[in-house]
């Protein structure tokens, strides 16, 4: 059977115009929290930074500001929507309409995307009032920034089906999403770090994901970039194929 | 005119759970609505009507058995059988922050309606469901009867073959529910087959025309309303002498 591309449209439109329901916490929240991060990294501690790896402290920093808002707002719209839809039932309309398991992947993925690049674009949009955007290799960014949505999209799914309450919703982001994002040489170059703590962070593949991102934009890597390709690239091909499993199985959502 | 039923259940079974917990809410059903029926399914609370409605659209995964919808199996073709039905459920199955229009719009999209298309058909249904002066009001803001014209609306958006109707009057006021009883007959009369669930039996006495009662998961009755009702019976007490026997006997039995 053909694909479903009006059905798909219209679930990326319905997460839009959600978005913009609650344009507040979607969509201001996330530009004030990295204006914030680059007046005070930016402007404020960076101006007694010398540049760093060729490039100021707001360059280089500014990379991971936008990855932090990318893996939140992704995490945050897919498991917010589909847990609400479990939680109202909702989620029966898309049950009941012709959509095939991956098609339900690639719209529930797709509409997380769809708002985490809408809040890359602005956050995009405040650094560049901070002087901090540069982009050695464009598409290299699309590719990690919409790599990095996906990854935290799937998992939003993931958890959303978990979740038997909204505090459950949290736990993902509490005890592993932020630590290891924080963990993950999102404000810092691991050379600042002793050899031990610099050994583990590599193995921590959150800062793959910075490191991604910030060669994409300053052009300067501390990461073996074809390991990070291989280690985001297999996270989406895993995480998709986990999901698509769970939707075909109706884990939590079929009775 | 197709002779294929346009719903066939082969030994329908559905248990939740397992081990200690498993529960059977549908024990081995067969059933056939023919092609422009209008179907009573009858069954107290917890019978299973709404678990074999759940079957019949794609919500809940049928533990065995085969369901077939104009020939299309629900499960191998679940895409092409998706197409097939309309349900409006029992439960309020919507973003209750979204207005009818937009439930409709939604659906509509959601079953590959092209837009021009759909906003004519919202036109409608809007129309129809005398919605005119709610059509942008929340969900969650609407009355009870409101509700349910919109969820009938969202049911019939992509003029489904079958349409399911899971206690569709419930809440509606009676004037209103007349109105809806004399569309769904025009409805029927045009050729759509329609299942009904309902605990109004003068509902199902005027509007149907086959009936199968279902009781602990099982068809304990299945005829024509003519049939339900010889003896000069109403579907009511009929219903009633059916449910009570049937009781009888499962108590008897354990």
């Amino acid at each position: 059977m053909q694909i479903n591309w009006i059905g798909l449209y219209t679930m990326f439109r319905r997460e839009v115009q959600r978005t913009l329901r609650v344009v507040i916490q979607t969509l201001v929240a996330p530009v004030i929290s990295a204006a914030l991060y680059l007046f005070i990294f930016g402007t404020v501690i960076g101006s007694k930074i010398q540049d760093f790896a060729g490039v100021p402290y707001i360059s280089f920093v500014f990379p991971g500001v936008l990855m932090l808002s990318i893996i939140n707002a992704s995490f945050a719209s897919a498991s917010s929507a589909l847990y609400f839809m479990r939680f109202t039932k909702g989620i029966e309309e898309v049950l009941i309409a012709p959509f095939s398991y991956l098609e339900m992947l690639v719209g529930f993925v797709g509409s997380a995307v769809t708002r985490s690049l809408m809040v890359s674009g602005l956050i995009l949009l405040t650094g560049v009032l901070f002087g901090a955007v540069s982009l050695v290799n464009p598409l290299a960014f699309v590719f990690y920034i919409a790599a990095i949505a996906a990854i935290f999209a799937m998992l939003g799914i993931i958890v959303a089906l978990w979740a038997e309450s909204f505090e459950q919703l949290q736990v993902l982001n509490t005890f592993l999403i932020t630590p290891l994002t924080y963990l993950g040489g999102v404000f810092y170059s691991i050379t600042f770090l002793p050899d031990l703590a610099a050994t583990i962070t590599r193995f921590n593949p959150f800062f793959y994901f910075a490191d991604g991102v910030r060669s994409s934009m300053i052009g300067y890597s501390e990461a073996n970039s074809t390991l990070g390709f291989f280690i985001i690239t297999g996270l989406v091909v895993f995480l998709a194929i986990v999901v698509t499993q769970l939707f075909k199985r109706g884990w939590k959502i079929r009775s | 005119m197709s002779q294929t039923p346009m719903l066939e259940i082969t030994n329908l079974v559905k248990i939740y759970g397992a081990g200690k917990k498993q529960v059977t809410a549908v024990d081995n059903i067969s059933l056939s609505v023919p092609r422009g029926s209008f179907f009573g399914l009858l069954g107290p609370n917890g019978a299973g009507k709404s678990t074999t409605i759940h079957c019949i659209t794609g919500i809940s995964q049928p533990t065995s058995g085969q369901i077939l919808i104009d020939g299309v199996d629900v499960v191998a073709e679940y895409k092409t059988a998706r197409t097939k039905v309309g349900l409006s459920p029992q439960e309020f199955n919507v973003d209750i922050f979204a207005t009818p229009e937009q439930l409709m719009d939604y659906m509509g999209g959601y079953y590959a309606i092209p837009k021009a298309e759909r906003v004519l058909r919202i036109e409608e249904l809007i129309n129809r469901f005398d919605l005119q002066a709610h059509r942008n009001v929340k969900f969650q803001k609407l009355s009870g009867g409101l509700k349910r014209r919109a969820m009938l609306g969202r049911a019939l958006i992509h003029t489904p073959d079958l349409l399911i109707l899971d206690e569709p009057t419930a809440g509606v006021d009676v004037e209103q529910r007349h109105d809806l009883w004399e569309y769904l007959k025009q409805l029927n009369e045009s050729g759509k087959t329609i299942i009904l669930t309902s605990h109004y039996l003068e509902e199902i006495q005027y509007l149907c025309n086959d009936i199968a009662v279902i009781n602990h998961g099982r068809i304990v009755a299945e005829g024509s309303k003519a049939e339900f009702m010889k003896d000069g019976k109403s579907i009511e007490q009929r219903y009633l002498e059916i449910i009570r026997q049937d009781d009888k006997s499962a108590t008897a039995t354990a």
